[in-house]
């Protein structure tokens, strides 16, 4: 297996041009910006000219004195002043303008990510520019068994395979696994006539009763001192917000030690693309149809991770693939509370299927569906209260996330201004829940 | 040592939970159940039974939790009546397919609606063909002793089903008789080690995929579900021995020989029969005695084991009898009669000769079938016998 590496990246809609990247690049390096923001082609647009640290970089290939390396341990493609004999040739080898000759010096000069701090990330007032460590997981975890058989039916660009493989492969062999009806079983995992698709102890609950077999598993392995199993679910929101709710909230109220991850599709994908009480504001669903009389979903998501705050669970987040080390660093946590209470991970998952959006822009999805605020990353505990974990500030419109989503195709000003006021009332709320001291989350 | 107490036939059932050691014991309260498990509460609360207590948020998850723990390993427990099993139905469906060992008291209780609270056994029957074992109680002694047996049916390899104790609501709930604890140390012996079903188990020790998706149109499916299916008849099947065996031990333990399938009072030359289940059963023998006292050749068959249905004792007993009067406390819409009376009817099919049978319905919503009532059965009964017709039901307590 490879290695993964942070990297800074440039999101061409987010930069407004106004090149402080540039000037904090150049004071930080005491000489010409090692990063460029140059005019696109499209009027008002612009492109990022900088070194990529190209995992086969031509210009290491060109150079005839050895004096650029890419560096096995960070994939900076680093300069080596003294082997350097000026000949240029690497600059005209880089298609991305990103080693260039720095006049005040005649010496070529290149981005070296400034050790792991970029300065020009820091600068830029729009979040166009970010450090991404995301590689870190797949550096820390691409090891690790697959608990999950390869052939797994799961639509393609399914998202829920894609949680329930990270999931497993984080957590192991020394689990319960429960995957309520849906398409998590639905894809494979309990499998067909006698052949399982998971290497973990597997099993159906009742679309109605998880949580409870799992405290039922809990308490009787914490009895006979196996008290280091994780218990767990990869359940879908319908069984949990709705049908199986009164399990959940009996389980969270009895402080069940027990894992509860909620995949939400925000619907019944698996039998058709149902609405469940998780589906948004004017979402087409198959019972929601659009017609005359009726435009999508008429009322509005219930907002299940934060009645499980209500409940003060041992721990509780929201999670997205669109930001992976958050999602990891948040199902550590989820697991570790596990063992001491009931520990519930939402974790939200586009379904290219039943959204009407390309597999490929899946990920583009979630991302986009954090960016708008329309799904807030945060996490609570009952000693630190709530905490955002991704800034809501500067949001991008929900607009900008709605119209690449199909399901919502039909939408007409007045929805869309009804969902924009939501999601800015559901900011406003968890503002005020993480502004409160942890001991009284009763603002809700 | 055992012990002697004079209590109510919840608490009876308690003390046959408790002494059955079972790890894990869930409880949700409901009319006339609750203090059945208020005593198991206290007992755990106490320390007199180590088990697990979990107290859940309604009948769905009661069940749940302990499929939960079965799966794991769990020796379990708990009890209910109409509504609550109403409510566990999902559940409770899923118990004998899944082979689940457990044990359940069912606090017979007529079903809403009409609203109601008191005794009757359409809870039960209502639930007869999903996979259960049922066995019927008829004191507050027998209630205690066959619960652990009950443990050692489930719990045996050959049977691997989930076994419902019932005893009726109001009469045996509440009514108080005296009671003979039996020693732990001979429950003990009579149990054993605990058995585990390790063919469906959640143990990363043991990893294996529970109750995959079976069935469909073509391949491997359909048959793979057939044979769950003719499992489960199996199981019923070997129950029947094993339920035999199990009184039969429990009375060489304990000196209580209880009738294991079917008990047959005063059959020897009996010439008219009544069929009874439940508590009912000791009013209806006192009826059978006086009608004996006037000269009348009647005998009574008692149903301690309503599922597997012993079709064969029951077709022997009644074999030679010239009219039979089944006595229920439940009804069997769209038939119009007793859920007991269309079982024993099936029964006498197997009889080379016709015997006639009539359907009596008694003791709905908490009613009392008293000793009269049973005399009118008898007199009913033995018309039947001279060749009177029955088309009807007789509703016992219809003019009280």
């Amino acid at each position: 297996m490879g290695t993964a590496f942070d990297t800074i990246t440039f999101k061409a809609s987010s930069c407004d041009g106004c090149g402080k990247c540039m000037t904090a690049c150049a004071e930080a390096k005491q000489g010409a910006a090692r990063i460029s923001i140059v005019p696109g082609t499209k009027e008002s647009s612009f492109e990022l000219a900088m070194c990529r640290q190209c995992g086969d970089p031509k210009c290491v290939m060109v150079c005839p004195a050895g004096a650029l390396a890419k560096d096995d341990g960070s994939g900076v493609v680093q300069w080596d002043a003294s082997r350097c004999i000026d000949c240029l040739l690497c600059t005209a080898g880089c298609s991305y303008g990103g080693i260039s000759l720095d006049s005040h010096t005649a010496r070529v000069s290149k981005c070296d990510q400034c050790d792991g701090d970029p300065a020009c990330v820091k600068a830029c007032p729009t979040d166009a520019l970010q450090w991404v460590t995301a590689g870190s997981v797949f550096n820390k975890y691409g090891d690790k068994e697959d608990m999950f058989v390869p052939g797994l039916s799961g639509c393609q660009g399914c998202n829920s395979e894609l949680i329930m493989r990270h999931a497993m492969r984080k957590i192991g062999r020394n689990s319960v696994l429960a995957t309520p009806p849906g398409c998590i079983p639905g894809m494979g995992s309990v499998g067909y006539n006698g052949k399982t698709g998971t290497k973990v102890p597997v099993f159906h609950p009742l679309l109605t009763n998880t949580a409870s077999m799992l405290a039922g598993i809990r308490r009787y392995y914490d009895r006979v001192g196996r008290k280091d199993i994780v218990v767990m679910a990869l359940a879908g929101d319908g069984g949990t917000s709705d049908c199986g709710f009164h399990a959940v909230s009996g389980a969270a109220e009895r402080g069940e030690k027990v894992l509860y991850v909620c995949v939400d599709n925000e619907g019944y994908m698996n039998t058709g693309m149902q609405r469940s009480s998780t589906t948004p504001f004017g979402s087409w669903t198959s019972t929601t149809p659009v017609g005359e009389h009726m435009r999508g979903k008429s009322q509005d998501a219930k907002n299940l991770p934060l009645i499980m705050v209500a409940h003060k669970c041992a721990y509780v987040a929201t999670a997205s693939t669109g930001y992976m080390e958050d999602l990891y660093d948040k199902l550590d946590k989820a697991v570790e509370a596990s063992f001491r209470g009931f520990s519930y991970l939402h974790i939200y998952s586009p379904c290219p299927t039943g959204w009407r959006i390309p597999s490929s822009k899946v990920i583009e999805a979630c991302r986009m569906s954090v960016d708008s605020n329309f799904v807030t990353l945060w996490e609570y505990t009952r000693e630190g209260g709530l905490r955002f974990t991704r800034s809501p500030d500067r949001p991008i419109p929900v607009r900008d996330y709605v119209k690449m989503i199909g399901k919502y195709r039909h939408l007409d000003d007045a929805q869309l201004d009804h969902i924009q006021s939501r999601v800015d009332e559901q900011v406003t709320l968890l503002k005020r829940m993480a502004a409160a001291p942890a001991a009284e989350p009763a603002v809700i | 040592m055992s012990q002697t107490v004079v209590i109510d036939g919840n608490e009876a059932a308690a003390w046959g939970a408790a002494l059955s050691r079972p790890d894990m014991v869930a409880v949700y309260p409901i009319t006339p159940q609750s203090s059945l498990v208020e005593y198991l509460a206290k007992f755990i609360a106490d320390g007199r039974m180590d088990a697990d207590l979990m107290d859940v948020e309604g009948e769905h998850s009661v069940l749940s939790v302990l499929h939960g723990a079965c799966l794991a390993g769990a020796r379990t427990y708990s009890a209910t009546s109409a509504q609550g099993l109403a409510y566990m139905f999902e559940p409770y469906f899923r118990t004998p397919g899944l082979r689940l060992p457990m044990v359940v008291s069912l606090v017979n209780r007529d079903s809403v609606s009409p609203t109601c609270v008191w005794g009757g056994q359409q809870d039960a029957m209502t639930v007869k063909e999903v996979g259960w074992i049922h066995m019927f109680c008829e004191t507050q002694q027998e209630i205690c002793d066959t619960i652990p047996i009950a443990y050692k049916v489930a719990e045996h390899p050959e049977v691997m089903l989930p076994v419902n104790v019932n005893h009726d609501g109001n009469y045996l709930s509440y009514g108080v008789a005296k009671v003979d604890l039996p020693d732990q140390a001979v429950v003990d012996a009579f149990l054993g080690e605990k058995s585990i079903n390790w063919h469906a188990c959640l143990d990363p020790e043991r990893p294996m995929a529970v109750d995959p998706l079976t069935g469909g149109a073509t391949g491997a499916g359909p048959a793979t579900f057939v044979r769950y299916r003719k499992g489960l008849c199996g199981g019923m099947r070997a129950a029947l021995d094993v339920i035999v065996e199990a009184h039969a031990e429990w009375g060489r333990k304990t000196g209580r020989h209880w009738s294991p399938l079917i008990e047959e009072y005063r059959m020897e030359d009996a010439e008219v029969a009544l069929v009874t289940i439940g508590s009912m059963s000791g009013a209806a023998k006192d009826a059978v005695d006086e009608a004996r006292l006037d000269g009348r050749r009647l005998g009574l068959v008692k149903i301690k084991t309503f599922r597997p249905f012993p079709v064969m004792q029951m077709a022997r007993a009644l074999a030679k009898v010239r009219a039979v009067g089944v006595v229920d406390r439940a009804v069997n819409f769209g038939w119009n009669c007793g859920p007991v009376f269309q079982e024993v009817l099936a029964a006498l099919y197997h009889l080379p000769v016709r015997v006639p049978a009539m359907s009596f319905i008694g003791g709905l919503a908490g009613a009392d079938i008293t000793v009269e009532h049973f005399a009118q059965a008898i007199e009913r009964t033995l018309r039947l016998a001279a060749g009177e017709t029955a088309v009807e039901p007789v509703w016992l307590n219809e003019n009280d």
